[in-house]
Order: structure tokens, then C-alpha cells, then sequence
């Protein structure tokens, strides 16, 4: 186990007593975030598992995920169909295969809000916007490192728990999100997205695949 | 003494009944001839009692958008849990707005088993999307519908249930365009005539805002029709109570100065109010309910009553009794208050409820006056110390009007004028503007029609209107008419279509659809062959099934279900039923075509009609002013004949009749030249000062032919005037546009009609005899 930079975790006594160590996580995240920053247009393969409490068994979507630029991404399914969505300032379109498009306002959606603002914050590098959505909780070191964020707003915490980001360097590998419905996606991006699919992947072996490398 | 005890004492019983039985109704259809086309029908109910009539739009602005969305919900959240309102939009929670006891109901309402059956092979397509869905970005809105909704019909409802255009959604609520205010539609239970109910409603709005908003500076904005009405009411009662109390001071200044008695101050109110008690305590006797207008009017045209009494003060001599003036004063003053109460008669044959109801006003009102006049006030009333037409005022302007030239042209060459600035100065003659007898600030209005036109209301211009004996016969036939309305849609000649049948497909189409619903075991069997080898948990489908078996059961849906569902405001506003008749309207969101909706109501053989709105309701004012005019011009012949039959002699009819006349004139020309297109308030304020003319015209030319009278009658007709002046100033500088046009149309009226007396006149030997 590797040295932790501990921001809000077992002894915020700690953090009164030693104001260093909340300056060094800071440092930290800005080292982070520095190293994640991509300018847009950026493009990542994805394999994204859906565990809901209505299904039986995960589903399991792949394709190319595209950062447009700080109020657009669009997400583009491959396997095992086509479907293309995009999120473009406030609406969300969304169209399967040969079905008339649909389109919905963001507003309806606050888990893809939160799921926009933390993308939109770690890939431009903006510290200041992610911690105004969100609390951050870095563990790990610069090789292997584990970000986790937790909404602020209440109204977007009655949606998403939490956002845990795994990933090496400067390199993210996985987001998974956390529901409160207890419902979870595990997203692998960059390297993490090119592991072949074993034949019935379970909720473990996406686990695995995302802190694969920290082991 | 004793005389005018009893007489207060009477006055005090009355006033307690009228107190006690008269109810106020601010319901204009009171003010409107009875409509004769479905049109007017249409409007004066929509006017009146439409669901839209009941419809406040709410903004809420002054704080970031979060506390302005919070504030929102909880507001909402408050009203829905109050019985005062029975409809609260906000734009939040649209999948929860169908009340659980309707949703089985989906099956009877959506039109997909119109061409579809729930088999194993429509299920399988439906469900390998709703696992899609399930990881597509819309799943947490669609997750909590698919197992209880797998075929996502109430979604399908939900959005063809949506108004063409709706306001931005900024936090789940609705927002204007800029994004600066929330937006809320609030329907009072309370109907818009009802000043009361919507005065308490207007009240537990803003309690219930004070008590649920955000933050302590965001602002509440509610506009309307039942807003307007209560701002209006407030308006004009402010208005008329600082009116009453400067007219009061006024009066009391002017008749002291005028007479240098407290007892001639106070006596001289006596008629005037004891007119007004009367005059309301008949109309609560003979109608019950009087619209507020009416007593508007009623006070302001009974005011020719003040001259009255001044006419008896001023005529007193020393040496003659009080009761002697008045006989030898009261067979002019009996003309002039015949006059008038036989002219309003007219007004009782107008068709128009309100007119009537004025009309019986004025007539007991007008005789009160006179009556009082002539038989209570000699005998409370002191006699003269003075001779009034010896004072210095009248004496020096009587010396002047003497010099006046009195050429034989002058009446002549104005009445040319008049007709000519009438006839040449360009502009509407009228103001055909149904809103304008409830005249509300422009600025109002426009803030009105901005919130109105974000909210998407349909500006409702063309209807087609289609009658039925049933309300399901009407849905069936708008079922019918809505492939051929799509066509028009495509063509362009609309755009966009609502009707009730959108929302409630007619019994038949229900049924068929209930029998088209599988039963619990082939659906079940559907099932197991649908969700094979997909990803849902066993038995997810539960809810769904026991839906369809519900459905199966239940007895398809009419408009009286509906009550307190989203679905009832639209239906209650376009489903109408009045007398056994039931009439569905289709309103449009814009009509390019009207032609198109002609032909297509015309091939209909009947049962559909085209409705244009906005001419028939211009249509109904023009009427309504027609009946008025002739009413005005009947009276203003029953006048003339009761003057001639009085005078007994046609000049001198004229003489008394001539300014009074030409001052109408003169008034309606300056008005059209000055560019007002004259309202009912107009007219209304010329009849008063026609009135007042006739009082000037018969005193002066009774005295006509005897110099000292003269004077005296100038020094009653100098107060007459001064009391006009004083009492319509006020008005004319009230910042409402009613008030202010009544005003400064009787200080026209009472100007002109004082100098062309004057001047018209001819004074000087007497050569006619008195009658």
C-alpha cells in the first residue's frame, strides 16, 4: 500500500492539527488534474456495465466516447448496436439504429449533469469547477490513483452517491458511478476499454478490470 | 325637526336593507346585450366563466434561479394542498402528474393497440428497447416506468398530451425565456366574476408565497383576468374614496361660500343622498344582484341631483317663505326631473341587463331629489337673509351677458363645425375593444400577454365548434374530423390543432381498444416468449400485467371522471355544455388558412361552424353601442317632447334644448378630433352632462324675461356649474382611464352647456310668459 494523501477520510482531527497535509491534497489534485487535462475535440474507446436492480445480469455496451468541447459530448455506441447520443448545452438527444430521434432537456437528468461536470472539469483541468460541484478524495500515488467525487448539490446527491475515477499517470481507466438506487455503471475508457469481454462478465471481474493495474 | 327625524330614520331603514339583500357581481355579462350566435355565447362565457377567465399566471423573480425553482415547487406544493385552487402547473414532475387511479387507463387512451396487439413478437421488439434504454443516458428517467410500463404508453400519452410549446425548464420548473423568473398557472376555484373569491384567492396565494419562498427576496408578479379585477376593484375604490373626499371638502367650501350657512351646507347634501339610498334600495328590491358598474354609473349620473337644492337656495328672497320659492321654482325644476326620469326610460327597453338596472336607478333617484326637494327641504330651511342675485358676482356677469351680441349665426356656424370636424378628422369614430369595460393599464396587459404567449396558451382567435347532443358524440365526431385537420396541418393552412378528443377518445374508440387488451394468460405467455434471453429479472413485469388486467375491467373513461386529473382543465375548456347541448371546440395554435377551415367545416354538412372571434365579439360591441345609441336618441326624443308639452311652445322648447345640444355636439367632435375613440364611458358621462345642460337651458330661459331673477337664477346656475366643475376635476385627474374619461367629458359637457346658455339665451324684457 502505497503512501495515502488523506483529505476527508478517518481523522479530520488531522487536517485541523496539520494544515499541510489539506495544502499537499490540493497539490495533489492540481498535479492530477494537470496530467488528465486534454484539450477538446478528444476521443476515448469505451466498455460501459450496467447493473440495475431490474436486470438479471449486466448490460454491457461498447464504443467511442467524444469530448466536443466543455458543454458537449456525445457517446457512441457500437456494440451490440448502433446508437448514437449527445449531450449539446442543456438537451440530450438520443438516437437507436434506424428510430426517429428523441431528445430530452438536461434539466430531467441529474446524474448526466453531474456526469457532464465531472467530465467536462477533468479533462479541462479545472480544479475549481470540480470542487464546486464536488467533494474530492484522492488516494493512491501519481502511478496508481483513485479520485473520488461526491455531489455537493443535495438535490443531484438524491441521484448519484458518488463518482469513484480510477486510473495510472496521467492516464484515467475507469469511472464507475454510484446510484442511489443502488444501481451502478462501471465505464472503462483508454486501456481499460480494450480488454476482451470474457464470455459472462460479472460485476468482479469489472472491478478487477478497473483497479486492475493497482494491484 | 320631527319631519327630519323620520325622514333620517327612513332613510337609516333603508340603507340597512340595502345593507342586508344587495349583492355586488362583477359578472360583465350583466352589461351585455343577450348573445344571439353561438360565437357570442362562446365568448361571453369565456369572458366571464371560462376556465381561462379562472387562470393566474404566477411569475416568481428576485433570486438565483435555484431559489426561484425552490420557491416554485414549494409553492406549488402549498397550493395543491389548498381547496381554493384546484390547478397548479410549474412544469415539475410530469410522469407524476397522472394520478395513480388513472393509469391503468393508458391502454384505453393511447392508440397504440389501434394498430397493434400485445403478441410475443410486439412485447420482444418493445422490451430489447427498454433494455436498451437501460443503458442508454435516458435510463434513470425511464427505469422507475419499464417494469410497470414496458411499451412506455403513458410516456406516449404524457408527450401527446403536451401544449406545442412550452416554457424552458431550468431545475425541473418551468422559467421565462430570459430565465430570470419561474412560471407557475394557478386556477382559482373561485369564478372571475366573483370579486370576493378572487380577492380571498389572490390572498392565500401571497400568504402561502410569503410562506414557502426560498429567499426573502425573491418577488411574486400575478397577472390575469381574476388579478386584474381585484387590482382594479382596489384601483377604483382608492380613486373614489380620495374623489369622495375632495369632492366632499369641495362641496362644503362651495356651498358655504355660496350661502355663509352650515344648515344650507348640510341640507343642501340631503337630496343627493337620500337619491342614492333610494335609488339602491330600489334596484336591490326590483333585481337582487347589481353589477358594480351600475352603481358606478348610477352615482355618478344621479349627481344631476346636486343642482337640485341649489336651485331653491338661490331663488329664496327675504320676506318669502322657503315653501313659496319652491312652488314658484318647481315647475321648472318638475321638467327637468320629469324630463329626465321619462327619458330614462328608454333605457329600460335596452335588452341590456345593466342598462335596465341603471335606467331604474336614475329614475328613483332623480324623483327622490325633486320629490325632496320641493316637499322636505322649504320646510327645514330657514328663509333667506339675503337676495342671492344681488350679490356682486352675478350681477357684474349678468350686466356682461346683457352686453353679449346674440347673433342669430352662432348656432348655426358651431353645429357646422362640430359636424364638420366629425365628418373630416379621420380615426375610429369608436372603441370596439370588449376588454375596455374593464379598462386595465396597457403595461399590465402587455406583461399579461408576454407570460401568456411563454406559457403557450393558444391565442384564441378562429374555433371550429362542433355540436353534439352527448359529450362522447362530440369526441366521436372530432375522432372523425382529426385525420383531415392532420392534412391541413401538412399543408400548412394550420398550425397545430387541439381538441378534446386529443385527450379523451370517444366511448367506442375505448372499447375497441379494451378488446383488443390480451387477456392475464396470453399475455403472461407473450411474455415468457418475450424476455427470453434478455437481461430482466424474473417476474420484473408483475405491475404491468396487473395493469392490463385492470384495464380489461374497466368501464371506458368520460369527462365527469376527470375532475381533478391534469386532463380536466383541457377537457373543461373545450368540451362546453350548456342546455342538454354539448359543443367541443378545436382551437389552433395559427390559423393561415382560414379559408381551408371554412371549406372543411362547410363539407360538413352542418354540426360544424367556423367561429372568428375577434369579429364577433367587435360584432357584439358595435351591437351592444347601437342599442345604446338608440336608446340615448329615444331619450333624448322622449326629452324634447316633454319639454315642448311643459312649455307648451316649440321656440321655446328649442331655446331650452339648443345649447344643451349642440354642447353634446361640440363635446363628441373635440373628443374625435383629439383622436378618442369614445367607449360606453363616454357616452354614459354625455348623458350626465346633457342632463345638467337641460337644467341650465330651462332655469335660464325661465327667467328669461325678468331681469332680478335673472340674476338669481345666474347665481344658482353659477354654483350648479361650480359644483360640476369641482366634483368632475377630480375625476378628470384620476389616473384611471374610466374616471378620467368621465371626468373630463363632463367638464366639457358642463363648460359648454353653462356659455352657450349664456350666450344663446336671449335675455332681456320678457317676452314669453312664465308656465
Amino acid at each position: 500500500m502505497t503512501v495515502r494523501a488523506r483529505r476527508s477520510s478517518t481523522l479530520p482531527l488531522l487536517l485541523v492539527l496539520l494544515p499541510g497535509a489539506a495544502v499537499c491534497a490540493t497539490q495533489q489534485v492540481d498535479a492530477l488534474l494537470k496530467r488528465l487535462a486534454r484539450p477538446a475535440p478528444a476521443t476515448t474507446p469505451f466498455l460501459e456495465a450496467h447493473f440495475s436492480q431490474l436486470l438479471a445480469k449486466p448490460l454491457v455496451v461498447s464504443g467511442e466516447l467524444q469530448y466536443l468541447g466543455p458543454d458537449n459530448l456525445a457517446r457512441i455506441v457500437e456494440q451490440p448496436y448502433h446508437e448514437r447520443s449527445e449531450i449539446r448545452g442543456d438537451s440530450v438527444s438520443l438516437q437507436r439504429e434506424s428510430q426517429p430521434p428523441r431528445s430530452f432537456s438536461l434539466q430531467r437528468a441529474p446524474e448526466l449533469r453531474s456526469l457532464r461536470a465531472s467530465f467536462a472539469a477533468l479533462l479541462g483541468g479545472d480544479r475549481a469547477a470540480l470542487e464546486q460541484q464536488f467533494t474530492l478524495d484522492l488516494h493512491g500515488d501519481e502511478q496508481h490513483w483513485t479520485l473520488g467525487l461526491t455531489p455537493r448539490d443535495p438535490h443531484a446527491l438524491e441521484h448519484i452517491r458518488s463518482l469513484v475515477v480510477y486510473g495510472s499517470a496521467s492516464e484515467p481507466r475507469c469511472l464507475i458511478t454510484y446510484q442511489a438506487n443502488d444501481n451502478t455503471t462501471v465505464l472503462l475508457v483508454g486501456q481499460g476499454a480494450k480488454t476482451p469481454l470474457p464470455p459472462m462478465p460479472d460485476r468482479a471481474w469489472f472491478d478487477e478490470q478497473c483497479r486492475g493495474a493497482q494491484k | 325637526m320631527v319631519l327630519a327625524a323620520v325622514w333620517l330614520a327612513l332613510l337609516a331603514g333603508l340603507g340597512y336593507y340595502v345593507e342586508q339583500r344587495l349583492s355586488v357581481s362583477g359578472d360583465l355579462r350583466l352589461f351585455m346585450p343577450t348573445p344571439h350566435t353561438r360565437a357570442q355565447h362562446l365568448i361571453l362565457e369565456e369572458v366571464s366563466e371560462g376556465p381561462g377567465a379562472r387562470l393566474l399566471l404566477v411569475g416568481l423573480a428576485g433570486a438565483d434561479q435555484q431559489s426561484l425553482a425552490e420557491s416554485s415547487r414549494r409553492l406549488a406544493a402549498a397550493l395543491r394542498a389548498d381547496h381554493a385552487f384546484r390547478l397548479i402547473a410549474n412544469g415539475e414532475n410530469r410522469l407524476d402528474a397522472v394520478p395513480d387511479a388513472l393509469l391503468p387507463y393508458r391502454y384505453l387512451l393511447s392508440p397504440t393497440l389501434d394498430g397493434q396487439r400485445f403478441d410475443a413478437a410486439f412485447l420482444r421488439s418493445e422490451l430489447i428497447e427498454r433494455e436498451r434504454d437501460l443503458s442508454s443516458p435516458a435510463a434513470d428517467l425511464l427505469e422507475p416506468w419499464v417494469p410497470r410500463d414496458p411499451t412506455l404508453e403513458i410516456l406516449k400519452l404524457l408527450q401527446s398530451w403536451q401544449p406545442s410549446q412550452e416554457p424552458q425548464l431550468i431545475e425541473d420548473v418551468w422559467f421565462n425565456r430570459i430565465g430570470n423568473a419561474a412560471l407557475l398557472v394557478v386556477e382559482t376555484a373561485a369564478p372571475a366574476f366573483d370579486p370576493q373569491g378572487q380577492r380571498a384567492a389572490l390572498q392565500l396565494l401571497r400568504r402561502h408565497f410569503t410562506e414557502t419562498r426560498a429567499a426573502s427576496t425573491v418577488r411574486l408578479e400575478v397577472t390575469g383576468p381574476g388579478a386584474f379585477s381585484v387590482l382594479m376593484q382596489q384601483r377604483s375604490e382608492r380613486d373614489a374614496r380620495v374623489a369622495a373626499v375632495l369632492d366632499t371638502t369641495g362641496m362644503i367650501v362651495l356651498m358655504f361660500l355660496a350661502y355663509r350657512s352650515l344648515l344650507c351646507v348640510v341640507l343642501g347634501a340631503l337630496p343627493l343622498a337620500s337619491a342614492g339610498v333610494i335609488a339602491l334600495a330600489a334596484v336591490t328590491a326590483l333585481f337582487g344582484t347589481v353589477h358594480g358598474i351600475t352603481i358606478a354609473f348610477g352615482f355618478t349620473l344621479i349627481g344631476v341631483a346636486l343642482d337640485y337644492p341649489i336651485f331653491l337656495f338661490s331663488h329664496r328672497v327675504p320676506g318669502v317663505t322657503p315653501l313659496a320659492t319652491a312652488r314658484s321654482v318647481w315647475p321648472t325644476l318638475a321638467i327637468a326631473v320629469g324630463g329626465l326620469c321619462i327619458a330614462y326610460l328608454a333605457f329600460l327597453i335596452s335588452g341590456v341587463a345593466g342598462l335596465a338596472q341603471l335606467a331604474c336607478f336614475n329614475i328613483a333617484g332623480l324623483a327622490t331629489a325633486g320629490l325632496c326637494t320641493r316637499y322636505l327641504l322649504p320646510r327645514l330651511l330657514p328663509s333667506a337673509t339675503r337676495d342671492y342675485g344681488e350679490l356682486a358676482l352675478p350681477r357684474r356677469l349678468g350686466a356682461w351677458a346683457a352686453r353679449l351680441p346674440h347673433p342669430p349665426w352662432l348656432a348655426p356656424a358651431l353645429c357646422a363645425i362640430g359636424i364638420a370636424l366629425l365628418v373630416l378628422v379621420r380615426g375610429d369614430f369608436w372603441d370596439n375593444d370588449l376588454g375596455r369595460l374593464t379598462p386595465v393599464p396597457r403595461p399590465l396587459l402587455l406583461q399579461y400577454e408576454s407570460l401568456r404567449e411563454q406559457l403557450g396558451t393558444p391565442d384564441i382567435r378562429y374555433l371550429l365548434a362542433i355540436d353534439g347532443r352527448t359529450a362522447d358524440e362530440v369526441l366521436a365526431r372530432e375522432e372523425q374530423l382529426s385525420d383531415r385537420l392532420g392534412t391541413l396541418v401538412r399543408e400548412r393552412a394550420i398550425v397545430g390543432f387541439d381538441d378534446a378528443a386529443r385527450y379523451l377518445p370517444s366511448i367506442a374508440t375505448q372499447e375497441r381498444r379494451r378488446a383488443a387488451l390480451p387477456d392475464a394468460e396470453q399475455l403472461q405467455a407473450a411474455l415468457a416468449h418475450a424476455t427470453e434471453g434478455l437481461a430482466f429479472r424474473p417476474g420484473l413485469f408483475a405491475p404491468f400485467l396487473q395493469d392490463v388486467t385492470r384495464a380489461r375491467q374497466l368501464p371506458a373513461l368520460t369527462p365527469a371522471m376527470l375532475a381533478g386529473t391534469p386532463l380536466e382543465l383541457p377537457i373543461g375548456s373545450l368540451l362546453l355544455e350548456r342546455g342538454g347541448e354539448v359543443t367541443g371546440l378545436v382551437t389552433f395554435g395559427e390559423v393561415r388558412n382560414p379559408a381551408a377551415l371554412e371549406r372543411l367545416a362547410a363539407s360538413a354538412h352542418g354540426g360544424i361552424a367556423l367561429l372568428d372571434l375577434k369579429e364577433e365579439a367587435e360584432t357584439l360591441v358595435a351591437r351592444q353601442r347601437q342599442r345604446i345609441v338608440w336608446c340615448v336618441l329615444a331619450a333624448a326624443v322622449l326629452l324634447a317632447g316633454v319639454v315642448y308639452g311643459a312649455l307648451r311652445s316649440a321656440v321655446r322648447a328649442a331655446r331650452v334644448l339648443t345649447p344643451m345640444l349642440l354642447t353634446t355636439l361640440l363635446t363628441l367632435a373635440i373628443l374625435h378630433a383629439a383622436g378618442v375613440p369614445l367607449s360606453l364611458f363616454h357616452v354614459i358621462a354625455l348623458v350626465l352632462a346633457a342632463g345638467l345642460g337641460l337644467d341650465y337651458g330651462l332655469f335660464f330661459e325661465r327667467s328669461a324675461h325678468d331681469p332680478t331673477g335673472q340674476r338669481r337664477t345666474l347665481h344658482a346656475l353659477l354654483v350648479c356649474a361650480a359644483a360640476a366643475l369641482v366634483v368632475f376635476s377630480v375625476l378628470a385627474s384620476s389616473a384611471l382611464p374610466v374616471l378620467q374619461s368621465i371626468g373630463v367629458t363632463v367638464v366639457m359637457g358642463v363648460v359648454g352647456n353653462f356659455l352657450l346658455a349664456l350666450v344663446l339665451i336671449p335675455r332681456g324684457k320678457g317676452s314669453n310668459a312664465q308656465p
